[in-house]
């Protein structure tokens, strides 16, 4: 797999995506610094209006534990969307491209293949975690944010990875449809129908036996009253990580490749 | 279809067996026997939509057939046999690359996959993309990038080479250059070249063994040096009067035929073969030929010929296609 890897890694530093979700999560790690920043002082969260009211309506407190929180409730949302788009990018640009044809009659099998794009969407999601996490380190310092310490700091930004991989091994699927489809748009509309059916299935109360409903409710975004997605929930995402990743490579492998 | 030369010989570096593909009930591939052998070059010729891309895909085990089977370089890839690849190079139907790498970097990516050592350097000199080599694919001609599929296919110097239309895209220079190279691959090192072509000219001064392929099915065969025994000839003549000169052609044992928009058609052999001997005969019996030619079909009309009257031409257009010999012109060359 070491080739597929090294060929994967080319693709990826060679385009402009990494740069884009880098600024896709940039931009939430100083949009929930906003929000502490709004919600530290309550007069000037009145002076920003409407973005005051919401920041209040996410029922964050402006402390570390509560910055670290939301954080990890932007990557378990914000996740789904942008380690989707990398998961249909890696797989749909091949039949966009039409360069699938270039990798399926080769001393590298299909499956070695496959599992280079899978591991290279797992270090990019995992370094876009830590760039979020270090991001919000940064930016709660320099607002300097009450109730810092390092147990709290440590257990916020693990909290933050855990519902970075949770989000992203919900994608695993979005791959499947990106292949299926043969290109972006099908797996796009999978992702949007994922990301609508996240949020009404959680507001109804099963999110815990809906996968793209887990990492939200892992992250806490229902508020503090509810309870984690426990033992099923963290099952399920798993589950669901495994069989796409399984089903991905098996198409891969027995599809007719017609295009 | 014609009994194969190779069949019985040293083994196929292509054996296809009662192979098909069927889509529900339209038949994409059917039927198809082919062995070729080492160091040939075998185009497949055929119509669009004739079932051409669909083959050269169940070759390179890129998707499954219905029926039949087929062996590559030995393995049997309908049966998911995989070893065949590292001595396999193919183009299947457009080129492709990634846009944003460059003519260098997509070919790394081919080498690393292929687990080759060294550099593309020489593949890329050979090809003539040295000038473009550190230029991103997503700015080459059409042509430079069928150079670079080309250079993919070529990169590890494969034993077979799968090529779907491989001179699609370049200019009259380059089409040349990529038949030198083609043909020099299989004299010179024994490469095995499979390609499908709609340029039948191309095909005729390349190949060594041509099929033709029709609605999925294999419908004939040839060797390229064979092709001239299958086209038909015919000599077409003109006179002041031809029903006078359908007389006395009847008379002399020839069998001349009405041709359009007027004139005779002679197909007798010995007629093909002396064309003198009936302007002689002509002179003779008073109806001098105005016009004499021996008119041979091209690979273009034979090919229509063989796929079927559905695609076949029709007489203006067959007339046009004709290749003409002036042999003899007039009385006073009798």
């Amino acid at each position: 797999m070491r080739e597929a890897l090294w060929a994967e890694t080319l693709k990826v530093r060679r385009s402009r995506l990494p740069w884009i979700t880098a600024l896709a999560f940039t931009v939430a790690a100083l949009v929930c610094g906003m929000f502490m920043f709004i919600l530290a002082d309550p007069a000037r969260a009145r002076a920003f209006g409407l973005l005051g009211g919401k920041a209040q309506l996410s029922g964050a407190s402006a402390d570390w534990p509560g910055y670290l929180a939301l954080l990890a409730q932007a990557v378990a949302v914000g996740g789904l969307g942008i380690y989707g788009l990398i998961a249909i990018w890696l797989f749909g640009r091949e039949f966009s491209d039409h360069t699938a044809t270039d990798l399926l009659a080769l001393p590298t099998s299909r499956a070695a293949i496959v599992a280079a794009k899978f591991t290279v969407a797992a270090i990019w999601a995992l370094l876009l975690a830590l760039l979020l996490a270090g991001l919000g380190l940064l930016i709660g310092a320099s607002l300097a944010l009450p109730g810092w310490s390092a147990p709290i700091a440590i257990e916020g930004a693990g909290r933050i990875v855990a519902a970075a991989a949770l989000a992203a091994l919900t994608t695993t699927p979005l791959a499947l449809a990106a292949s299926i489809g043969r290109g972006y748009l099908a797996a796009v509309g999978v992702l949007f129908a994922l990301v609508f059916a996240a949020q009404v299935i959680a507001a109804l109360g099963y999110g815990v036996v809906f996968p793209w409903s887990v990492p939200g409710l892992f992250a806490g975004i229902a508020g503090p009253d509810q309870d984690p997605p426990g033992l099923v929930g963290l099952v399920l995402v798993a589950a669901t990580g495994a069989a796409g990743a399984v089903t991905t490579a098996v198409w891969w492998n027995r599809a007719d490749h017609t295009r | 279809m014609t009994a194969h030369p190779l069949r019985g010989a040293a083994t196929p570096v292509i054996e296809t067996v009662h192979l098909g593909r069927r889509y529900r009930d339209v038949p994409a591939v059917d039927d198809v026997t082919l062995h070729v052998g080492q160091g040939q070059i075998y185009a497949l010729l055929g119509l669009n939509g004739a079932g051409k891309t669909t083959l050269i895909r169940l070759l390179l085990g890129m998707i499954a057939p219905t029926a039949g089977t087929v062996r590559v370089l030995g393995a049997d890839v309908s049966a998911g046999d995989r070893s065949a690849w590292a001595k396999v190079g193919c183009l299947v139907e457009a080129a492709a690359a990634y846009p944003e790498l460059t003519v260098r970097e997509n070919l790394d990516v081919v080498r690393r996959l292929r687990r080759l050592p060294g550099t593309a350097d020489d593949i890329i000199e050979r090809l003539a993309l040295t000038p473009y080599a550190d230029r991103r694919a997503r700015t080459l001609s059409l042509g430079n990038l069928q150079r670079l599929a080309l250079a993919k296919a070529l990169l590890h110097a494969p034993g077979l080479l799968i090529l779907d239309e491989p001179v699609n895209g370049l200019d009259p220079a380059g089409v040349a250059e990529i038949r030198a190279l083609l043909a020099d691959l299989a004299h010179q090192h024994g490469t095995t070249v499979f390609l499908s072509s709609h340029l039948l000219a191309e095909v005729a001064r390349l190949a060594t063994r041509i099929g033709i392929l029709h609605d999925g099915r294999l419908i004939g065969e040839h060797d390229a040096g064979d092709l001239d025994r299958h086209r038909r000839r015919h000599l077409r003549l003109a006179t002041r009067d031809d029903a006078i000169a359908h007389a006395v052609l009847r008379a002399h044992g020839y069998h001349p035929e009405p041709a359009a928009p007027a004139g005779l058609l002679l197909t007798d052999e010995r007629a093909l073969a002396q064309p003198e001997r009936v302007a002689t005969v002509l002179v003779l019996g008073g109806v001098p030929p105005a016009e004499l030619h021996l008119e041979e079909e091209d690979l273009e009309a034979f090919f229509l010929r063989t796929v079927g009257p559905r695609t076949a031409p029709d007489a203006d257009t067959e007339t046009e296609t004709r290749t003409e010999t002036r042999a003899e012109t007039g009385a006073g060359d009798a």
